[in-house]
Protein backbone atom coordinates (compact mmCIF):
# COMPACT_ATOMS: atom_id res chain seq x y z
CA UNK A 1 0.00 0.00 0.00
CA UNK A 2 2.40 2.36 1.47
CA UNK A 3 5.14 1.27 -1.59
CA UNK A 4 2.33 2.20 -3.95
CA UNK A 5 0.95 5.48 -2.80
CA UNK A 6 4.18 6.95 -2.73
CA UNK A 7 5.34 7.25 -6.42
CA UNK A 8 1.61 8.49 -6.90
CA UNK A 9 2.01 11.41 -4.14
CA UNK A 10 5.39 12.53 -6.24
CA UNK A 11 3.66 12.57 -9.53
CA UNK A 12 0.55 14.71 -7.99
CA UNK A 13 3.40 17.21 -6.35
CA UNK A 14 5.12 16.94 -9.96
CA UNK A 15 1.93 18.32 -11.30
CA UNK A 16 0.83 20.78 -8.90
CA UNK A 17 4.43 22.60 -9.90
CA UNK A 18 3.87 22.17 -13.65
CA UNK A 19 0.14 24.27 -12.87
CA UNK A 20 1.81 26.37 -10.84
CA UNK A 21 4.69 27.37 -13.02
CA UNK A 22 2.50 27.66 -15.92
CA UNK A 23 -0.13 30.01 -13.83
CA UNK A 24 2.07 31.98 -11.93
CA UNK A 25 4.73 32.54 -15.05
CA UNK A 26 6.05 36.12 -13.04
CA UNK A 27 7.32 36.64 -9.98
CA UNK A 28 6.68 38.75 -7.19
CA UNK A 29 10.13 39.92 -6.18
CA UNK A 30 10.81 43.76 -5.60
CA UNK A 31 11.70 45.18 -9.10
CA UNK A 32 15.44 46.00 -9.64
CA UNK A 33 16.14 50.17 -8.90
CA UNK A 34 18.75 51.86 -10.29
CA UNK A 35 21.64 53.28 -7.75
CA UNK A 36 21.04 56.60 -9.46
CA UNK A 37 17.63 56.78 -8.76
CA UNK A 38 17.91 55.39 -5.55
CA UNK A 39 20.66 57.95 -4.64
CA UNK A 40 18.63 61.40 -7.12
CA UNK A 41 15.15 60.57 -5.23
CA UNK A 42 13.99 61.42 -1.61
CA UNK A 43 13.65 57.96 0.44
CA UNK A 44 9.87 58.72 0.69
CA UNK A 45 7.32 60.69 -0.40
CA UNK A 46 4.14 61.01 -0.59
CA UNK A 47 2.15 63.60 -2.76
CA UNK A 48 0.20 64.89 0.28
CA UNK A 49 -2.76 67.50 -2.28
CA UNK A 50 -3.71 65.12 -5.16
CA UNK A 51 -7.40 64.44 -4.33
CA UNK A 52 -9.00 61.35 -3.99
CA UNK A 53 -12.00 60.47 -6.15
CA UNK A 54 -13.81 56.98 -5.70
CA UNK A 55 -15.00 54.86 -8.60
CA UNK A 56 -18.34 53.38 -8.84
CA UNK A 57 -19.48 50.96 -11.17
CA UNK A 58 -16.36 50.41 -13.95
CA UNK A 59 -15.77 54.09 -14.02
CA UNK A 60 -11.62 53.65 -12.78
CA UNK A 61 -10.77 55.73 -15.72
CA UNK A 62 -12.74 58.30 -15.28
CA UNK A 63 -11.66 58.77 -11.39
CA UNK A 64 -8.22 58.47 -11.82
CA UNK A 65 -8.59 61.35 -14.77
CA UNK A 66 -10.66 63.28 -12.16
CA UNK A 67 -7.68 62.83 -9.66
CA UNK A 68 -4.83 63.53 -12.10
CA UNK A 69 -6.70 66.58 -14.09
CA UNK A 70 -7.53 68.23 -10.65
CA UNK A 71 -3.63 67.78 -8.93
CA UNK A 72 -3.15 69.83 -12.58
CA UNK A 73 -5.06 72.59 -11.35
CA UNK A 74 -7.61 71.65 -14.00
CA UNK A 75 -10.47 70.06 -12.11
CA UNK A 76 -13.16 67.81 -13.46
CA UNK A 77 -16.11 66.17 -12.02
CA UNK A 78 -15.84 61.91 -12.79
CA UNK A 79 -19.68 62.89 -14.38
CA UNK A 80 -18.28 65.23 -16.73
CA UNK A 81 -15.35 62.41 -17.46
CA UNK A 82 -17.69 59.73 -17.87
CA UNK A 83 -19.23 60.44 -21.13
CA UNK A 84 -15.56 61.72 -22.98
CA UNK A 85 -13.44 58.54 -21.84
CA UNK A 86 -15.74 55.79 -21.29
CA UNK A 87 -16.52 52.76 -23.45
CA UNK A 88 -20.34 51.35 -22.61
CA UNK A 89 -19.72 48.34 -25.13
CA UNK A 90 -16.30 47.36 -23.28
CA UNK A 91 -17.46 48.80 -19.97
CA UNK A 92 -14.14 50.47 -19.79
CA UNK A 93 -11.69 53.00 -21.10
CA UNK A 94 -9.24 52.71 -23.14
CA UNK A 95 -5.40 54.22 -23.17
CA UNK A 96 -5.69 56.39 -26.29
CA UNK A 97 -8.95 58.00 -24.69
CA UNK A 98 -7.12 58.10 -21.56
CA UNK A 99 -4.86 60.53 -23.10
CA UNK A 100 -7.36 62.49 -25.55
CA UNK A 101 -9.04 63.26 -22.60
CA UNK A 102 -6.26 64.52 -20.54
CA UNK A 103 -5.60 67.01 -23.81
CA UNK A 104 -8.92 68.15 -24.03
CA UNK A 105 -8.61 69.26 -20.57
CA UNK A 106 -5.99 71.86 -21.12
CA UNK A 107 -3.00 69.31 -20.15
CA UNK A 108 -0.04 67.53 -21.90
CA UNK A 109 -0.04 63.85 -21.75
CA UNK A 110 3.46 62.29 -21.49
CA UNK A 111 3.77 58.24 -21.37
CA UNK A 112 6.68 57.53 -19.35
CA UNK A 113 9.29 54.71 -19.69
CA UNK A 114 7.88 51.52 -18.40
CA UNK A 115 10.46 50.98 -15.51
CA UNK A 116 9.54 51.50 -11.60
CA UNK A 117 12.68 53.95 -11.69
CA UNK A 118 10.29 56.33 -13.95
CA UNK A 119 7.38 56.32 -11.32
CA UNK A 120 9.61 56.81 -8.46
CA UNK A 121 11.19 59.76 -10.31
CA UNK A 122 7.76 61.28 -11.13
CA UNK A 123 6.38 60.79 -7.82
CA UNK A 124 9.55 62.14 -6.01
CA UNK A 125 8.81 65.17 -8.74
CA UNK A 126 5.49 65.86 -7.24
CA UNK A 127 3.79 64.56 -10.14
CA UNK A 128 1.13 61.64 -9.55
CA UNK A 129 1.76 58.82 -12.40
CA UNK A 130 -1.72 57.86 -13.61
CA UNK A 131 -0.68 53.55 -14.70
CA UNK A 132 -2.75 50.85 -15.75
CA UNK A 133 -2.66 47.34 -14.31
CA UNK A 134 -3.44 43.84 -14.74
CA UNK A 135 -4.63 42.91 -11.23
CA UNK A 136 -5.28 39.76 -11.80
CA UNK A 137 -3.89 37.12 -14.36
CA UNK A 138 -2.30 37.43 -18.14
CA UNK A 139 -5.60 35.16 -19.11
CA UNK A 140 -7.95 36.47 -16.76
CA UNK A 141 -7.22 40.18 -17.39
CA UNK A 142 -9.02 42.30 -14.40
CA UNK A 143 -7.38 45.57 -16.26
CA UNK A 144 -7.67 48.57 -13.56
CA UNK A 145 -6.27 52.47 -13.85
CA UNK A 146 -4.81 53.74 -10.43
CA UNK A 147 -2.91 56.58 -9.66
CA UNK A 148 0.30 56.41 -8.14
CA UNK A 149 0.77 58.70 -5.49
CA UNK A 150 3.46 58.24 -3.33
CA UNK A 151 6.37 55.58 -2.52
CA UNK A 152 8.50 54.40 0.52
CA UNK A 153 11.94 52.69 -0.57
CA UNK A 154 13.16 51.56 3.15
CA UNK A 155 9.44 49.36 3.48
CA UNK A 156 9.74 48.89 -0.59
CA UNK A 157 6.04 50.11 -0.77
CA UNK A 158 3.73 52.32 -3.10
CA UNK A 159 0.91 54.42 -2.34
CA UNK A 160 -1.90 54.45 -4.40
CA UNK A 161 -5.14 56.04 -4.90
CA UNK A 162 -7.00 53.12 -6.33
CA UNK A 163 -10.61 52.13 -6.91
CA UNK A 164 -12.38 52.80 -3.67
CA UNK A 165 -9.80 53.00 -1.45
CA UNK A 166 -7.51 56.65 -0.81
CA UNK A 167 -3.99 55.72 0.43
CA UNK A 168 -3.91 52.26 -0.41
CA UNK A 169 0.01 50.94 0.82
CA UNK A 170 1.02 48.34 -1.79
CA UNK A 171 4.25 46.34 -1.82
CA UNK A 172 6.35 47.10 -4.93
CA UNK A 173 6.76 43.75 -5.69
CA UNK A 174 3.17 43.48 -5.80
CA UNK A 175 2.76 46.25 -7.62
CA UNK A 176 5.35 45.48 -10.24
CA UNK A 177 3.44 42.16 -10.75
CA UNK A 178 0.35 43.76 -11.97
CA UNK A 179 1.82 46.53 -13.78
CA UNK A 180 3.69 44.43 -15.59
CA UNK A 181 0.93 42.46 -17.19
CA UNK A 182 0.37 46.42 -19.20
CA UNK A 183 3.66 46.59 -20.31
CA UNK A 184 4.79 48.76 -17.49
CA UNK A 185 1.99 51.71 -18.80
CA UNK A 186 1.46 54.87 -17.06
CA UNK A 187 1.45 58.94 -17.96
CA UNK A 188 2.07 61.82 -16.06
CA UNK A 189 -0.42 65.08 -16.73
CA UNK A 190 1.47 68.06 -17.09
CA UNK A 191 0.81 71.63 -17.54
CA UNK A 192 2.21 73.13 -20.56
CA UNK A 193 5.92 73.80 -19.83
CA UNK A 194 6.53 71.51 -17.21
CA UNK A 195 7.84 68.54 -18.46
CA UNK A 196 8.46 64.54 -17.20
CA UNK A 197 11.26 64.16 -14.31
CA UNK A 198 11.66 60.99 -16.24
CA UNK A 199 13.89 60.55 -19.36
CA UNK A 200 12.64 62.74 -22.14
CA UNK A 201 12.64 61.87 -25.78
CA UNK A 202 11.27 61.58 -29.27
CA UNK A 203 8.18 60.17 -27.71
CA UNK A 204 8.00 63.29 -25.69
CA UNK A 205 8.09 65.90 -28.57
CA UNK A 206 5.18 63.63 -30.25
CA UNK A 207 3.05 64.30 -27.10
CA UNK A 208 3.39 67.93 -27.65
CA UNK A 209 3.05 67.74 -31.48
CA UNK A 210 -0.61 65.72 -30.46
CA UNK A 211 -1.22 68.58 -27.52
CA UNK A 212 -0.52 71.42 -30.05
CA UNK A 213 -3.20 69.57 -32.90
CA UNK A 214 -6.01 69.70 -30.19
CA UNK A 215 -5.23 73.04 -27.99
CA UNK A 216 -3.58 75.37 -30.84
CA UNK A 217 -0.43 76.10 -31.41
CA UNK A 218 0.09 79.29 -28.30
CA UNK A 219 -1.06 77.25 -25.75
CA UNK A 220 1.80 74.49 -26.43
CA UNK A 221 4.57 76.82 -27.15
CA UNK A 222 5.54 77.03 -23.40
CA UNK A 223 6.15 72.88 -23.91
CA UNK A 224 8.12 73.23 -26.47
CA UNK A 225 9.87 75.56 -24.96
CA UNK A 226 10.83 73.61 -22.35
CA UNK A 227 11.78 70.73 -24.11
CA UNK A 228 13.74 72.66 -26.09
CA UNK A 229 15.84 73.96 -22.98
CA UNK A 230 15.99 70.35 -21.80
CA UNK A 231 17.10 68.57 -24.97
CA UNK A 232 18.81 70.91 -26.83
CA UNK A 233 20.30 67.81 -29.03
CA UNK A 234 16.72 66.71 -29.72
CA UNK A 235 16.26 67.97 -33.02
CA UNK A 236 12.71 67.42 -33.52
CA UNK A 237 12.24 69.49 -30.10
CA UNK A 238 13.57 72.39 -32.12
CA UNK A 239 12.19 71.66 -34.84
CA UNK A 240 8.81 71.86 -32.77
CA UNK A 241 9.29 74.96 -31.83
CA UNK A 242 10.78 76.84 -34.74
CA UNK A 243 7.28 75.93 -36.21
CA UNK A 244 5.54 77.28 -32.68
CA UNK A 245 7.24 80.42 -32.92
CA UNK A 246 6.39 80.57 -36.59
CA UNK A 247 2.77 80.39 -35.98
CA UNK A 248 3.03 83.19 -33.52
CA UNK A 249 5.00 85.24 -35.74
CA UNK A 250 8.44 85.45 -33.64
CA UNK A 251 10.30 85.05 -36.97
CA UNK A 252 13.89 85.53 -35.63
CA UNK A 253 13.02 83.12 -33.06
CA UNK A 254 12.17 80.49 -35.33
CA UNK A 255 15.14 80.80 -37.50
CA UNK A 256 16.87 80.18 -34.01
CA UNK A 257 14.90 77.52 -33.26
CA UNK A 258 15.27 75.79 -36.88
CA UNK A 259 19.15 76.09 -36.99
CA UNK A 260 19.57 74.37 -34.08
CA UNK A 261 17.40 71.44 -35.48
CA UNK A 262 19.23 71.38 -38.76
CA UNK A 263 22.76 71.33 -36.56
CA UNK A 264 21.79 68.74 -34.40
CA UNK A 265 20.59 66.68 -37.17
CA UNK A 266 22.51 67.60 -40.28
CA UNK A 267 20.30 64.81 -42.30
CA UNK A 268 16.98 66.36 -40.94
CA UNK A 269 15.97 67.72 -44.63
CA UNK A 270 12.77 69.57 -43.02
CA UNK A 271 14.63 71.70 -40.71
CA UNK A 272 16.56 72.64 -43.40
CA UNK A 273 13.79 73.83 -45.54
CA UNK A 274 11.48 75.51 -43.14
CA UNK A 275 15.00 77.53 -42.21
CA UNK A 276 15.48 78.38 -45.62
CA UNK A 277 11.57 79.73 -46.01
CA UNK A 278 12.15 81.71 -42.82
CA UNK A 279 15.03 83.25 -43.95
CA UNK A 280 13.53 83.67 -47.30
CA UNK A 281 10.76 85.47 -46.11
CA UNK A 282 12.33 88.31 -44.08
CA UNK A 283 14.75 88.91 -47.11
CA UNK A 284 17.50 86.87 -46.00
CA UNK A 285 18.11 85.67 -49.57
CA UNK A 286 21.85 84.19 -49.77
CA UNK A 287 21.18 82.91 -45.91
CA UNK A 288 17.88 81.31 -47.04
CA UNK A 289 19.81 80.09 -50.39
CA UNK A 290 22.40 78.10 -48.36
CA UNK A 291 19.56 76.26 -46.02
CA UNK A 292 17.71 75.28 -49.10
CA UNK A 293 20.49 73.82 -51.01
CA UNK A 294 21.32 71.51 -47.81
CA UNK A 295 17.66 70.27 -47.91
CA UNK A 296 17.74 70.08 -51.43
CA UNK A 297 20.79 68.20 -51.28
CA UNK A 298 19.12 65.38 -49.02
CA UNK A 299 17.29 62.15 -50.85
CA UNK A 300 13.71 62.74 -48.71
CA UNK A 301 10.45 63.34 -49.77
CA UNK A 302 10.47 67.03 -49.58
CA UNK A 303 13.37 67.40 -52.10
CA UNK A 304 11.13 68.45 -54.69
CA UNK A 305 9.38 71.32 -52.31
CA UNK A 306 13.16 72.13 -51.45
CA UNK A 307 13.92 72.84 -55.31
CA UNK A 308 11.18 74.54 -56.31
CA UNK A 309 11.46 76.68 -53.07
CA UNK A 310 15.05 77.38 -54.35
CA UNK A 311 14.32 78.24 -58.30
CA UNK A 312 11.53 80.56 -57.05
CA UNK A 313 14.23 82.54 -54.82
CA UNK B 1 -9.51 58.50 -64.68
CA UNK B 2 -5.95 60.52 -63.39
CA UNK B 3 -6.93 63.87 -64.44
CA UNK B 4 -10.72 63.69 -62.54
CA UNK B 5 -9.00 62.15 -59.53
CA UNK B 6 -6.81 64.94 -59.76
CA UNK B 7 -9.39 67.20 -59.27
CA UNK B 8 -11.71 65.92 -57.42
CA UNK B 9 -8.96 65.04 -54.87
CA UNK B 10 -8.20 68.57 -53.33
CA UNK B 11 -12.22 68.66 -53.13
CA UNK B 12 -12.26 65.39 -50.79
CA UNK B 13 -9.32 66.14 -48.49
CA UNK B 14 -10.69 70.11 -48.35
CA UNK B 15 -14.02 67.98 -47.55
CA UNK B 16 -12.50 65.73 -44.72
CA UNK B 17 -10.54 68.43 -43.14
CA UNK B 18 -13.64 70.59 -42.37
CA UNK B 19 -16.05 67.98 -41.46
CA UNK B 20 -13.54 66.10 -39.32
CA UNK B 21 -10.49 68.19 -37.97
CA UNK B 22 -11.58 71.12 -35.78
CA UNK B 23 -8.49 71.93 -34.95
CA UNK B 24 -5.91 71.97 -37.99
CA UNK B 25 -2.35 73.08 -37.17
CA UNK B 26 -2.20 77.11 -37.27
CA UNK B 27 -1.34 78.67 -40.97
CA UNK B 28 2.07 80.15 -39.83
CA UNK B 29 2.27 84.15 -39.02
CA UNK B 30 5.70 84.21 -41.42
CA UNK B 31 6.32 82.37 -43.77
CA UNK B 32 4.36 80.15 -46.27
CA UNK B 33 4.86 76.24 -47.13
CA UNK B 34 6.56 75.48 -43.89
CA UNK B 35 6.88 71.58 -43.02
CA UNK B 36 4.42 70.87 -39.96
CA UNK B 37 5.58 68.96 -36.95
CA UNK B 38 3.26 66.11 -37.86
CA UNK B 39 4.54 66.00 -41.12
CA UNK B 40 7.92 65.84 -39.92
CA UNK B 41 7.09 62.87 -36.78
CA UNK B 42 6.30 60.60 -39.70
CA UNK B 43 9.15 58.72 -40.88
CA UNK B 44 9.09 59.40 -43.94
CA UNK B 45 9.24 63.47 -44.15
CA UNK B 46 5.68 64.47 -46.01
CA UNK B 47 2.71 62.88 -46.24
CA UNK B 48 1.24 62.05 -49.49
CA UNK B 49 -2.55 63.20 -50.27
CA UNK B 50 -3.17 59.56 -50.49
CA UNK B 51 -2.20 59.25 -47.02
CA UNK B 52 -3.52 61.89 -45.77
CA UNK B 53 -7.05 60.59 -46.99
CA UNK B 54 -6.71 57.06 -45.46
CA UNK B 55 -6.00 58.98 -42.23
CA UNK B 56 -9.11 60.54 -42.64
CA UNK B 57 -11.41 57.72 -43.48
CA UNK B 58 -9.35 55.79 -40.41
CA UNK B 59 -10.72 58.59 -37.87
CA UNK B 60 -14.51 57.96 -39.75
CA UNK B 61 -13.87 54.07 -38.84
CA UNK B 62 -13.25 54.69 -35.29
CA UNK B 63 -15.89 57.21 -34.94
CA UNK B 64 -18.34 54.84 -36.21
CA UNK B 65 -16.48 51.75 -33.97
CA UNK B 66 -16.93 54.25 -31.07
CA UNK B 67 -20.98 54.47 -32.10
CA UNK B 68 -21.24 50.58 -31.95
CA UNK B 69 -19.44 50.68 -28.65
CA UNK B 70 -22.23 52.43 -27.39
CA UNK B 71 -20.94 56.40 -27.02
CA UNK B 72 -23.51 58.84 -27.62
CA UNK B 73 -22.71 60.42 -31.19
CA UNK B 74 -23.24 63.90 -29.74
CA UNK B 75 -19.83 63.11 -28.13
CA UNK B 76 -18.39 61.12 -30.75
CA UNK B 77 -16.64 64.14 -33.01
CA UNK B 78 -14.76 65.56 -29.77
CA UNK B 79 -13.73 62.54 -28.95
CA UNK B 80 -11.91 61.37 -32.04
CA UNK B 81 -10.45 64.90 -32.76
CA UNK B 82 -8.66 64.35 -29.59
CA UNK B 83 -6.68 61.71 -30.82
CA UNK B 84 -3.54 62.35 -31.89
CA UNK B 85 -2.56 60.13 -35.75
CA UNK B 86 -1.12 57.59 -33.77
CA UNK B 87 -3.84 56.75 -31.49
CA UNK B 88 -6.24 56.49 -34.22
CA UNK B 89 -4.25 54.00 -36.02
CA UNK B 90 -3.98 52.11 -32.94
CA UNK B 91 -7.82 52.41 -31.79
CA UNK B 92 -8.04 50.79 -35.86
CA UNK B 93 -6.35 48.60 -35.75
CA UNK B 94 -6.80 46.73 -32.42
CA UNK B 95 -9.84 48.55 -30.33
CA UNK B 96 -11.52 44.97 -29.45
CA UNK B 97 -8.00 43.58 -28.14
CA UNK B 98 -6.93 47.02 -26.21
CA UNK B 99 -7.57 46.68 -22.31
CA UNK B 100 -10.22 48.44 -20.89
CA UNK B 101 -9.58 49.82 -17.55
CA UNK B 102 -12.28 49.16 -15.78
CA UNK B 103 -13.16 47.52 -12.16
CA UNK B 104 -11.55 46.04 -9.02
CA UNK B 105 -14.85 44.09 -8.67
CA UNK B 106 -16.68 41.37 -11.00
CA UNK B 107 -13.97 38.42 -11.29
CA UNK B 108 -16.08 35.21 -11.47
CA UNK B 109 -16.31 32.94 -8.80
CA UNK B 110 -14.81 29.82 -10.00
CA UNK B 111 -11.48 31.48 -10.07
CA UNK B 112 -11.73 32.57 -6.44
CA UNK B 113 -9.75 30.38 -5.46
CA UNK B 114 -7.05 30.83 -7.47
CA UNK B 115 -6.79 34.43 -7.42
CA UNK B 116 -6.45 34.00 -3.67
CA UNK B 117 -3.31 32.15 -3.87
CA UNK B 118 -1.74 34.18 -6.45
CA UNK B 119 -2.89 37.10 -4.47
CA UNK B 120 -1.18 35.57 -1.28
CA UNK B 121 1.50 35.03 -3.22
CA UNK B 122 2.00 38.56 -4.11
CA UNK B 123 1.83 38.29 -7.59
CA UNK B 124 -2.04 39.60 -8.03
CA UNK B 125 -3.93 42.40 -6.21
CA UNK B 126 -7.56 41.06 -6.56
CA UNK B 127 -9.15 41.30 -3.21
CA UNK B 128 -8.04 44.03 -0.57
CA UNK B 129 -8.43 41.75 2.41
CA UNK B 130 -5.06 39.40 1.91
CA UNK B 131 -2.64 42.02 2.81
Amino acid sequence: MTSRSIPSARWSGALLFLVLSVLLSGCATTPPLSEKTRASVPERHVIEEVPFHGQRDYQCGPATLAMVLAHGGRPASVDELIPKVFLPGREGSVQPEMLATVRRHGLIPFVIPGMMDAVLQEVGAGHPVAVLQNLSLSWLPVWHYAVVIGYDLGEESLVLHSGETPRMTVEMGRFDATWARSERWGFVALAPGDLPASPVGRRSAKAISAFESVQGVEAALPAWRALAERAPELALASFGLGNALAATGDAAGAVRAFRRAAESDPEFAAAWLNLGLVLRSLGRTEEAGRALRRAAAIEDPLQSRARSALDSL
Amino acid sequence: MKRITRIVTPFVIASFTMSSMPAMAAPSAVADGLVTTQEAMNADGATADRERIAELLSRDDVRNQLIAQGVDPAEVEQRVAALSDEEVRQMNERLDQMPAGASVVGVLFAVFVILLVTDLLGLTNVYPFTR
